[in-house]
């Protein structure tokens, strides 16, 4: 499935969870892994998620350090 | 006089309507608690502060209480440690989330009927076979105020929610949005409506628009942390972010029959400094988990090298799922050497801890090659993937050592690869993540964790032996 975090979209596995997409995210900018534990993530709506946060088709999500 | 009489009564209905007495209803609402029990002690002093103030306070559960802390998932009667927690602080009701099937029909079974409170879902329809126990909506009566709780959980693509295939089996769930309307009458024989949901915020704020006759949505799934409340489509909406951090307190006026004001906040649960001591000793009580010393399987030999814990962890995966190969991030094996003897489940999960879940994808093989690779450079700090269902021989550039030269696979019996068939392919999903390479199937989760893939390979195997297994070598190339 296509997720967009910020504003790149990721093609991630079906059934991923936010980690999964911003980790994703991380590889393809070639930065750190371990910023995914030092940022925070955001759905379309500017509320923070959980790492664990189910995501479905077409998801917007921020990820902010 | 009869005139007068009519007149005086008149004026003193309508004064007693405009002056009608306000009442005041109290929730406390939680979802996605993901088996967090280390701060169910914290939650319990939040209930008992709340209900020395407001005795009639509701707690409830926007589903997903289990999954994902292996001291309630792996009980011997599993998740009871969280049944048993939320019997002790006194939840009212709660909803199912997808993970409530994680422990298969005769799991939710048993939990709901384990539970004091009950589950309430009305898109469920299990086969009376399978026990289990739920109700479609509830009716409170607090200070003669009725308050319906309408339930309802997520129902993914496959058309179920998104747990195993095989755990939601002569289960049919009805569509959400659709089932809901069927409770509508619900508005009109009570004074508040409550929909306690377990199917995304997203999807919360898109349902209140069909549904203008609720008061408030209760949510779960997407573990969004809302602010307080939000009113959307004139319907109030919480959640909370998951595993306990926050729970939400919720307070509904009424007043003839309706709400007339709403107020939610956020209390922090994570940090808090009171523990409830009942609740503590109980978590106690758990903590010391008899299933973790259960053997699954018994080494006959040691296991001495990430190389052997990692092929016997990946076949674990490849049998277990069908799968024609499997491979795991080197980083994902957590250690080196295992005494020959028993191997408990304490064994698994300190091997494998990280909850991941399984992911399978159909890769040929020149995709399944570059995923290996870019795993290899995602996962650096470990090197190459541990692999089962083929072997591999790795040269890294002597001018730049952490950049693979050459890859060579072949079959186990030294047979040649084809980088051009398609193979089922399993692996983790934090591997299945990082690995940025081409391929046209990213693959689906398995809804089962990767250690509870290796118990179940242990007890099937019942003895193993990796002595001397290696199925990756590595070399330096010589320009």
């Amino acid at each position: 499935m296509k997720v967009q975090v910020n504003r790149t979209v990721v093609d991630i596995f079906d059934g991923a969870r936010a980690q999964h997409a911003v980790l994703r995210y991380l590889v393809h900018r070639r930065l750190s892994q371990a910023l995914l534990k030092q940022g925070r993530i955001q759905d379309a709506y500017g509320h923070e998620i959980g790492l664990d946060a189910p995501l479905h088709e077409g998801q917007i999500i921020k990820f902010k350090v | 006089m009869k005139k007068l009489f009519l007149t005086v009564a008149a004026v003193f209905l309508l004064a007693s309507a405009a002056f009608a007495e306000k009442k005041e209803i109290r929730i406390l609402s939680v979802n996605d608690i993901h088996a967090k029990i280390e701060n169910m002690p914290q939650l319990a002093a939040i209930v008992d502060s709340l209900r020395a103030i407001y005795p009639d306070m509701l707690v409830m559960s926007a589903g997903d209480n289990r999954t994902g802390e292996p001291l309630n998932d792996l009980y011997e009667v599993p998740t009871y440690p969280m049944v048993a927690l939320m019997n002790q602080i006194g939840f009212d009701c709660s909803t199912l989330g997808n993970h409530e099937f994680d422990g298969g029909q005769t799991g939710l079974a048993t939990v709901t009927h384990l539970s004091n409170f009950p589950y309430i879902c009305c898109n469920i329809h299990p086969d009376p076979k399978w026990g289990i126990n739920t109700i479609p909506y509830k009716v409170f009566v607090i200070d003669d105020v009725r308050i319906a709780v309408i339930g309802a959980v997520q129902v993914g693509k496959a058309g179920h929610p998104d747990s195993h295939p095989d755990n939601v089996t002569d289960i049919l769930f009805t569509p959400v949005e659709e089932t809901l309307q069927e409770y509508k009458w619900l508005a009109d024989e009570n004074d508040v409506v409550i929909l306690l949901t377990h199917i995304g915020y997203e999807e919360d704020v898109e349902l209140s628009q069909y549904v203008r006759w609720a008061d408030l949505i209760i949510g779960g799934h997407s573990h969004t942390q809302v602010n307080g409340g939000e009113v959307h489509n004139g319907v109030m909406i919480t959640q909370v972010v998951n595993r306990l951090d926050n729970v939400t307190f919720i307070t509904l006026t009424v007043q003839d029959g309706k709400v007339v004001d709403r107020k939610a906040e956020n209390i922090k649960v994570e940090g808090y400094p009171k523990k409830n001591t009942a609740v503590a000793e109980l978590l106690r009580f758990f903590s010391d988990n008899p299933a973790f010393k259960r053997v699954l399987a018994t080494l006959t030999a040691p296991m001495t090298s990430y190389e052997e814990l990692g092929c016997m962890m990946t076949d674990a995966w490849r049998v277990e799922t069908g799968a024609d190969l499997a491979f795991t991030n080197t980083g994902g094996v957590r250690y080196d050497y295992l005494p020959a003897g028993p191997f408990t489940v304490s064994d698994v999960l300190r091997l494998d801890p990280f909850g991941n879940d399984s992911v399978q994808m159909e890769l040929t093989g020149q995709e399944f090659k570059d995923m290996l690779i870019a795993t290899t450079y995602a996962d650096s700090e470990y090197g190459f993937p541990k692999v089962s269902g083929v072997n591999c021989e790795v040269i890294f550039d002597k001018k730049n050592p952490e950049k693979i030269k050459d890859l060579k696979i072949t079959l186990p019996d030294g047979g040649k690869f084809d980088l051009k068939k398609t193979y089922k392919v399993t692996t983790n999903s934090y591997t299945a993540a990082i690995a940025n390479s081409p391929r046209k199937d990213q693959g689906r989760a398995l809804n089962r964790t990767t250690a509870s893939l290796i118990q179940e390979y242990l007890e099937h195997q019942k003895t193993i032996d990796y002595t001397g297994v290696c199925r990756v070598k590595q070399s330096v190339s010589a320009k």
